[in-house]
Formats: C-alpha cells, structure tokens, sequence
C-alpha cells in the first residue's frame, strides 16, 4: 500500500502553526509580563526630615596625582650668548724692521685685547650656568608645589568624603533612634533620669537579629517597652549604600524616657 | 556583580545572560517544544480527517448500499480512503477470493477474511499512532531536562556567591532567575505535550473501538451472505 496520509500542505501548515504559537508566547512573556516590579515600602510610615539624607555617594575615584596638570615647560633656557667673534688680527701690513718698539706695544695691545675678550666669554658662560640652574630649581620647586597641592586636594576631598559618610551614617542612626522612639510605649511615672541601654544586632535588610539589654534602667517596665519598641521598628531605615553596612551591624543605643 | 538591585529582569535578558550550558539546554527544550507543537497540529488535522472519512464510511456502509459496489469505489479511490474504508476493502477482497474457490469450508473462509481485516487495523492502528511515542517523551523527559539546567544555574549562583562577604539576597536573586528560566521553559514544553497525547490517546482508542466493531459486523453481514 503506497499512500500518503499526511499532505505537505498539512505538513507547512502545521509548522508554521507551531512557530506562530512560539512567537506568540514569546511576545507575550517579553512584552506583557514586567517583572520589574517597584519595591514597595512594607511600612507605610512618614518619616519627617528636616534635611534629606544624601542621595548614595557614586564611588570616589581617586583622582590621579599624575593627571594633575603636566609639568609646566621648564623655562627655555636664554639663548645663548654668542661669544663675540673676536676681532680678526687684521693681517699686519709688514712694517719696517725700525719701527719695533711699535710693534712691541701692539702686540701687548692685541695680546690684552684677546684676554679681556676670553673674561668676557668666561663671564658670560658663567651667567648662563647660573641662570640656566636657577631656571631648574624654580622648575623642581613648582613640581615639589604641585605635588603637594595635590596630594592636599587629595586628602581633603578623602576627608569630604569620610565626613559625609560620617553625616549619612549619623543621619541613619538618628533615624533608627526616632522610629524606634515612636514605638515606645512609656509607663507612666518615670523619673527623669532614667536611661537604658541595649546592644542591637541587625541584618542587611534592616531586621534585627538580636537585642540585648545592656545596662538596665531599674524600671523593668521601660525596659521591656523598649525592647518591643525595638522588635516593632523593624525594618529599621538603612543607608542604601551596602558598603555603609558595616556601621549598622551592631548598633548601641540609649534611650531615656521623653521630657514631658 | 552589581550590588544595587537594578537589574535589568526581562526576558531577554535573562535568556541571554544564562551560562553556556544552560542556553543549551534552553535551545534543546525550545526545539522539542517547537517539535512538539508541529506534531500536536499535525495530529490534529490528521485524526480529525480519520474520524470525518470513518463517519462518512459508516454512514454509506449502512445506508444499505451494495457491497460490490462499495468495494469497487474503495478501489478506485484508495490514495484518499480512510482507515475504515481500507479494511473493508481488504476483508471484502479476501472474501470474494476465496468465495469463488466453491467448496471451502466456512470457518476457513471466515478466518481468512478476519485475519486480512485485522492486518489492515493494525496497520492503520500504528499509522493513527505514529509521533504519540514523541509527545509521551517530551511530556515526561522535557521537565528533568529544565530542572537539570536550573540546578546548573543555581549551583553557578552561588558559586558567586562564595567571594562576596556579605550575601544578600540580590546577589542570588538575579542568577536563580536566570536559571529558572529553564524549568519555565522545560515546563512549558511538557505541558501541551502531555494534554495532547493524553487527547490524542484517547481519540486514537476510539477510532480503534469503532474499527473492532466494525470488523465484527461486516464479519457477521459477510458469514450471512454465504449461506
């Protein structure tokens, strides 16, 4: 029996059936499925601030001290001072043999010509080496200059920067502070001078691990509503700086009751 | 790895950020779905033709038509017959052979036309059947498959992990994504696979009801009409 059952055309149509569906399915997961969702805030809680904490720092980099400006041009050095040609002996016209003592003196002339014409050149040299090696020390001075001046820029944006860290992680401490004092729920009859102190592990995701009582107040009523107030304020507001975790891990905190 | 927990979690991306293996297994799982899907419609067109062609035959074959002339028409149109059709004719043709050898006994006559019948079935039966095997594979491996990529993936997930001193839950997360993509995909694959073949299990079982009773009738129209 020689027949075929399945026709090519059901053949094509069913393939491209296939792709269609695939094709479908796939537009549809790319385009109408956003698994981007926005991170919800779990606690509906307003936080009055009077400033706004800074915004995560982008990383410093450093600023290369080499990238500080290059080095000025060393000064040119002065142009050279041409040693004066010397004046050419201008060929003797042969003079007559009488005539020596002439000839005498004006050897001695030229021969102190030439001489004052060497202390002349020598001097000269000697102030090009002298401006020539104050031009170098200038020039090794400036880079000394510059070199600190950056180094000091350098020291000071790292101090900038320490110092914001420092006022972020204060800001977050403060935080922490207030929104757990607003879930203290205070006996009543307090002496003023109370205080309690508890040590306080938290994870990164602001939930605390652990809370200690470190010194007790005497008043075991405040302490435990501390305590709570402390289990209820989680999560506690973080810096969204990961890096600036290390500051929150373990957190020492005291609390007195609120002056009335 | 980036620390803030901006990534970027479409589609897309995740497919394409996976690791080697994993795309691999991707691409493996999207062929078997693709192929997959070609057979269902296949099947579907081809079992809703077998049904139509049994129905039609059914009906002409007991309208009272006469049976020579069936088997004529059978002949003549044998590349378009169905399944039912093509049995009829082999049991009519065994019959008529042995009906013109005058003085055989009739169980012999009967046995023989049953066993042409029941060759015809069988045949028919394993061409209704064809690419069923295929979907019942894909319906039960193409899960394991996903599943195995994604262990992959989550195993380099937190392999990554390992040199990050403080683990949170972004760092994890993006990669475990990306890895159950492939169990996604592996399920996807095997879902349709197994709904169709259960269907089309249930469909072919059918078609071979009717085919058996089928055969048991005409056997007995056939015993009536040598005597």
């Amino acid at each position: 029996m020689t027949y075929n059952d399945i026709t090519p055309n059901e053949r094509t149509m069913a393939g491209a059936l296939a792709l269609v569906m695939h094709l479908l399915f796939f537009v549809l997961l790319v385009f109408g499925v956003s698994w981007q969702k926005k991170q919800a805030d779990p606690v509906a809680i307003v936080d009055l601030w009077s400033t706004l904490p800074p915004l995560p720092q982008p990383k410093v980099e450093t600023p290369p001290v080499a990238e500080a400006k290059p080095p000025p041009e060393p000064p040119q050095p002065p142009p050279k001072a041409e040693p004066k040609p010397l004046p050419k002996p201008e060929p003797k016209p042969v003079v007559k043999p009488d005539i020596a003592l002439k000839e005498k003196l004006e050897k001695e002339r030229k021969q102190k010509e030439q001489e004052t014409a060497e202390a002349k050149k020598r001097e000269l040299e000697k102030a090009r080496e002298l401006k020539e090696k104050q031009a170098k020390e200038a020039e090794a001075k400036r880079l000394a200059r510059d070199q600190e001046e950056a180094l000091k820029k350098l020291a000071q944006q790292q101090a900038a920067q320490a110092a914001a860290q420092q006022k972020l992680i204060d800001e977050y401490k403060g935080r922490i502070r207030e929104k757990i004092k607003r879930f203290i729920v205070e006996p009543p009859n307090l002496s003023p001078g109370t205080q309690v102190e508890f040590d306080i592990v938290v994870l990164p995701g602001g939930e605390i691990l652990g809370v200690k009582l470190k010194r007790p107040s005497g008043v075991a009523a405040y302490d435990n509503a501390v305590e709570r107030a402390i289990l209820k304020a989680q999560p506690l507001p973080l810096p969204p700086d990961p890096a600036l975790f290390k500051e929150f891990r373990e957190l020492n905190l005291q609390f007195r009751p609120e002056q009335k | 790895m980036n620390p803030t927990l901006s990534h970027d979690m479409s589609v897309v991306s995740l497919i394409t950020g996976a690791s080697v293996l994993v795309q691999i297994v991707m691409l493996l799982l999207l062929l078997a779905s693709l192929l997959s899907w070609y057979y269902i419609f296949l099947k579907i067109f081809t079992l809703k033709r077998a049904t139509r062609l049994a129905d039609d035959f059914e009906r002409e074959f007991w309208s009272g038509s006469d049976l020579n002339e069936l088997y004529q028409r059978a002949v003549n149109s044998r590349s378009s017959a169905g399944s039912l059709e093509r049995i009829f004719e082999a049991g009519f043709r065994e019959f008529a052979k042995h009906k013109k050898q005058s003085g055989m006994d009739i169980s012999v006559l009967m046995d023989s036309t049953r066993r042409a019948m029941r060759a015809t079935y069988q045949r028919e039966m394993d061409r209704l059947e064809s690419h069923l095997a295929f979907l019942a594979s894909v319906g039960s491996v193409s899960p394991y498959v996903g599943l195995f990529g994604t262990v992959w993936g989550i195993m380099n997930a937190f392999r990554g992990l390992a040199n990050v001193a403080q683990a949170t839950l972004g760092h994890v997360a993006p990669g475990i994504a990306e890895a159950l993509i492939a169990t996604a995909m592996g399920l996807f694959a095997a879902i349709p696979a197994v709904v169709a073949y259960n269907r089309f299990a249930g469909d072919v079982n059918r078609l071979a009801t009717r085919f058996d009773s089928f055969m048991e009738e005409f056997s007995n129209i056939l015993q009536r009409q040598v005597h």
